[in-house]
């Protein structure tokens, strides 16, 4: 299930049932006269509205859940880049007389087979991990939201023969595509971002996409097109801000299935290889001593676990702030 | 005289929203008589909408407080168990909603939707309630009645929609019908039929009528008293005459003078009205509610006091004792300036 | 409606011919000799030979193509590098279990999702809602291989009361196999499940606050009668499509949890291929799920526009 990108856009196969709730008879009114009218209950702004960072922050702070795992993340990110003077013991210092010595003063989450102390190791590991997940959805975000801007700016053809292909990449399993990737390109870190990148590549195209044809037609698109504006101007400076809330959301959520990804390739022996400490890897070595000493495997686990909530958690408080749709779904029946 | 067929008494409603506390409506009170065409009209956001919703427990009981009075023949709505108010909502009262389009289920069939309606509250068999979904529709003006019944809602153009909201509505004979901005979504023409309609029902069945409308035109074509709501508060009412001829409140007279000429083409559809906006009801101004929009405001109370609703003084015409008062909230009205556009909105006519 | 039909089976048909040349092409992206690094040390000019004209690696790469997509048409894909069984025999003798497993996981998603995600929307803010709200959160976040390991501590090791996993067919050891499936499919259930009951709660929510709800209200029909008829019937509707997308998921294989329960199903093969380099059993395994995950997306679709009448035209 790891890789399963459900929770994003609902990947509802092809466009005629994607948005079933909708009426077919909702046209959007197109006022003639190129005079602004109210399509849809939306007014149109007049000016590219630039993602405001200081009311996001501002109100996501009045979130306290979406806080909290901010907070805790940026903690996770610490532990990460400072690894080394963190951790108490060096990643692969064997002591084999102390093997498998449970969680205790000395070593708080125990030792492995080889003695090794596992609270070090995933210490250290909060870095391979992240790393790992971060460069994927790096790859993700900017090949897939090119891919999604160009056929969501230039439609046609463009949009269809992208579009299409995404269609296809998207018709893999996600796990199956990422291991196919692997099976190719051979295990390791950077292949496994790489196999992450490419099972994300068609979201973020799908929801970059969906976003900027909602906003392509705005006025001042078209304002800006009538002075004479280059296109790469329009999508850098209207286009692309007006999209980025979908996108950003689709960002924090995509990071905490790609720390699972990672974790779960690594599991499978594909993604990150001994004896370097990935999460998955840990889980992976501890399991065969579930019964003898389960804190092996188990604290890893809570790892992948807390450090993928806490994404999540994020994503759905910036959803909330972003996505004004949400917040005014509690009006209900007000009016 | 007898009694009214409904009594509205300090209506009073608060919605918890993510701003903060609304006072939605303020103290409203009217009455409908039987067989009576009220038309409530306002500006979106003036609290009419909430206002009928309220009556019959509409709204989202977590985040609504309703306080007051309002007596259906003589019996509180508002402390009504809610089974009892279960069965006076569609069999008492009926309601029209503003549009058809989202209003009906789009994935059950028109015959559906009224013989659940019907046997919700009459004890009839399926093929009975149907026979009689049948006679609604055409008694509505559909066209192939027995059809319809096995259409769904996307099947039927605009007007054809709400003529099945409204059969829906009177499915049970209420004695009370309340239409909001029933006519709001549909076209000119459509809109005329509608109001038809309407007035024919009401005729036939002696049904009392409360019309929310923001279209002084739909008012002046089927009221027999009017309400103006600003601000969750009546600000006048009266006889339609009354009202529409000579207005008294700053604000009626702002929508009156506003009121496009009908002669003039209708392109906009809405009243271009008063400058600014209706105050948010989260945030209600101190004094008049109508003050920081009011082209004439000057009176020192007008800041400060809310205007109590005050009998129209009226120079030269004598008050006719069977006619309800007319009414107005306003410190300006003692001074009786002419109402600016009373000529022009005058001239009574069906829309 | 048959123009849709066709529109859409057309699309299908095209988006499936793409993932078969990408499929095709993975054995061609693998940098050397597949075939070499398949026989691994067990080298011998023979049967590399044999290998390699079966395989059809030493033809021309568009008849290799057509050759290929043509015997799979016909449900031949080829024999696997390692043991020289046909692979759709393989593929077919690991089918029941994936199958077995993916319904089983489809029936606790829906059991926990339907209700819980109904409840909780109708509930907003109470002790239910939180507690649906807490168990998405927990599904979407757990890592799945791990919630296994810890329910086989549990359930295997200390209370005793499970096998750790393997699979026995119904028909041999009706009991076993109920024993078996209940931990791997508790797993992929509540991963599923919670995506599902966030699906629903949101869906009845918006169901909720609809015009036609008020109207139905304002009919005066008993609250059960509004719920069942307004609100549940049209926020169920889309189910169906997020249903089929989780099945879609659950039959492509749940390797991770195949792997830590020893289900000997078709994500575990494809594993196992890839381990082994046996490319062919790869592709065929990739192109069968893509083809299930196509089929049923097509097949949601079309029962969605039987059962919506909006869609119908």
């Amino acid at each position: 299930m790891s890789v399963q990108p459900t929770p994003g856009p609902p990947p509802g196969g092809t466009p005629p049932a994607e948005t079933p709730s909708e009426t077919p008879a909702e046209t959007p009114s197109e006022a003639p006269g190129g005079s602004p009218g109210p399509a849809g209950g939306r007014t149109a702004t007049l000016r590219p509205a630039r993602p405001r960072w200081r009311e996001t922050l501002r109100l996501l702070a009045g979130n306290p859940t979406a806080a909290v795992a901010a907070v805790l993340l940026l903690l996770i990110v610490l532990v990460a880049v400072f690894d080394e003077p963190l951790a108490p013991q060096g990643a692969n210092e064997i002591d084999v007389a102390g093997r498998l010595q449970p969680p205790g003063l000395e070593h708080p989450f125990g030792t492995d087979d080889l003695g090794r102390d596992v609270l070090s190791r995933i210490i250290l590991g909060a870095s391979v991990s992240l790393r790992v997940g971060f460069l994927a959805v790096l790859i993700a975000l900017v090949v897939g939201s090119t891919i999604g801007l160009l056929a969501g700016f230039y439609g046609r053809w463009v949009d269809d023969v992208l579009m299409r292909v995404m269609d296809m990449l998207f018709a893999f399993p996600a796990v199956l595509l990422a291991i196919a990737v692997l099976a190719v390109r051979g295990p390791g870190s950077g292949n496994t971002a790489l196999a992450i990148a490419v099972v994300y590549v068609p979201i973020f195209a799908r929801v970059t996409r969906a976003s900027v044809l909602g906003v392509r037609e705005e006025v001042y698109v078209r304002a800006s097109r009538s002075v004479g504006a280059g296109d790469l101007r329009l999508l850098t400076r209207h286009v692309l801000p007006n999209a980025a809330p979908p996108i950003i959301v689709q960002t924090s959520i995509s990071l905490a299935f790609a720390v699972l990804a990672e974790a779960a390739l690594s599991f499978l022996g594909l993604g990150t290889q001994p004896p370097n400490p990935s999460w998955g890897l840990m889980l992976a070595e501890g399991r065969g001593y579930i019964e003898l000493a389960w804190w092996i495997a188990f604290f890893p686990g809570m790892a992948i676990f807390l450090t993928v909530l806490c994404f999540n958690l994020l994503g759905d408080g910036l959803r909330d702030v972003l996505d004004p749709r949400q917040r005014t779904l509690m009006g209900g029946g007000g009016r | 005289m007898t009694a009214p067929l409904l009594e509205v008494d300090d209506l009073c409603v608060r919605l918890r929203t993510p701003r903060g506390p609304a006072a939605v409506v303020n103290g409203l009170s009217y009455t409908v008589g039987e067989g009576e065409t009220v038309a409530v009209v306002g500006e979106s956001g003036s609290g009419k909408s909430v206002s009928v919703l309220a009556l019959l427990g509409l709204l989202p009981t977590r985040s609504a407080t309703v306080t007051g009075r309002a007596l259906l023949r003589g019996e509180d709505l508002l402390t009504l168990p809610d089974d009892r108010l279960r069965r006076i909502r569609g069999a008492g009262v009926g309601m029209v909603f503003q549009d058809p389009m989202t209003s009906l289920n789009p994935v059950l069939t028109v015959g559906r939707q009224l013989v659940e309606g019907i046997r919700a509250h009459a004890d009839v068999p399926r093929p009975a309630a149907r026979d009689r979904a049948a006679e609604l529709l055409g008694e509505v003006g559909l066209p192939d009645p027995r059809r319809a019944l096995d259409r769904y809602p996307h099947e039927l153009s605009g007007g054809m929609r709400q003529r099945v909201m409204i059969a829906i509505a009177l499915s049970n004979s209420p004695s009370l019908l309340i239409a909001d901005e029933a006519t709001t979504a549909l076209d000119v023409t459509v809109q005329a039929q509608i109001l038809e309609l309407v007035e024919r029902l009401q005729r036939d069945h002696g049904t009392g009528v409360v019309w929310i409308t923001h279209d002084l035109g739909v008012v002046a074509g089927i009221a027999d008293r009017v309400l103006v709501m600003y601000g969750g508060r009546c600000v006048e009412d009266g006889t339609a005459d009354d009202v529409l001829e000579r207005p008294a409140h700053p604000y009626t007279r702002g929508l009156l003078g506003a009121l496009p000429d009908l002669a003039l083409d209708r392109d906009d559809g809405e009243l271009a009205t008063v400058p600014g906006t209706p105050p948010p009801p989260t945030d209600l101004p101190e004094g008049c509610v109508f003050w920081p929009r009011c082209p004439v405001r000057g009176d020192p109370r007008c800041e400060t006091e809310q205007p109590p609703l005050a009998p129209v003084l009226r120079g030269g015409h004598g008050h006719d004792r069977r006619e309800p008062p007319h009414r107005a909230a306003t410190w300006c009205g003692e001074d009786e300036a002419p109402a600016r556009g009373s000529g022009a909105a005058a001239a009574g006519r069906a829309p | 409606m048959t123009g849709y039909l066709l529109r859409r089976t057309g699309q299908s048909a095209v988006v499936l011919a793409g993932v078969s040349v990408i499929v095709f092409a993975l054995v061609h992206l693998v940098p050397g000799d597949p075939v070499r690094l398949a026989l691994g040390t067990r080298f011998d000019q023979a049967t590399y030979d044999a290998l390699l004209a079966r395989s059809g690696l030493d033809q021309p790469l568009v008849q290799q193509f057509f050759g290929w997509a043509g015997r799979a048409l016909t449900g031949d894909l080829g024999v696997s590098f390692r043991s020289g069984d046909p692979v759709t025999l393989l593929i077919l003798e690991r089918l029941p279990a994936t199958v077995t497993l993916a319904f089983a996981s489809l029936l606790v998603a829906l059991l926990i999702a339907v209700p819980l995600g109904t409840v909780s929307a109708l509930r907003p803010r109470t002790v239910v809602d939180r507690a649906a709200t807490v168990f998405s959160q927990f599904g979407i976040s757990v890592p799945d291989f791990w919630m296994g390991i810890v329910l086989i501590l549990v359930f295997a090791g200390t209370l005793g009361w499970l096998p750790t996993g393997g699979y026995v067919p119904l028909g041999e050891d009706p009991l076993g196999w109920l024993q078996r499936l209940i931990m791997p499919a508790v797993v992929t259930g509540v991963v599923s499940g919670s995506v599902i009951t966030r699906f629903v709660r949101s869906s009845v929510l918006e169901a909720l606050g609809s015009d036609h709800v008020r109207t139905a209200e304002a009919k005066g029909l008993p609250r059960r009668q509004v719920l069942t008829w307004h609100v549940l019937r049209n926020a169920l509707l889309p189910l169906v499509t997020v249903t089929g997308v989780q099945l879609a998921y659950l039959l492509s294989g749940v390797v991770v949890v195949e792997i830590v329960f020893a289900w000997p199903g078709l994500g575990q093969l494809a594993l196992q291929s890839v381990q082994a380099r046996d490319y062919p059993v790869l592709q065929g395994a990739i192109l069968l799920f893509a083809l299930v995950f196509l089929v049923i997306n097509l097949l949601v679709d079309l029962l969605y526009t039987a059962i919506d009448p909006r869609i119908r035209r």
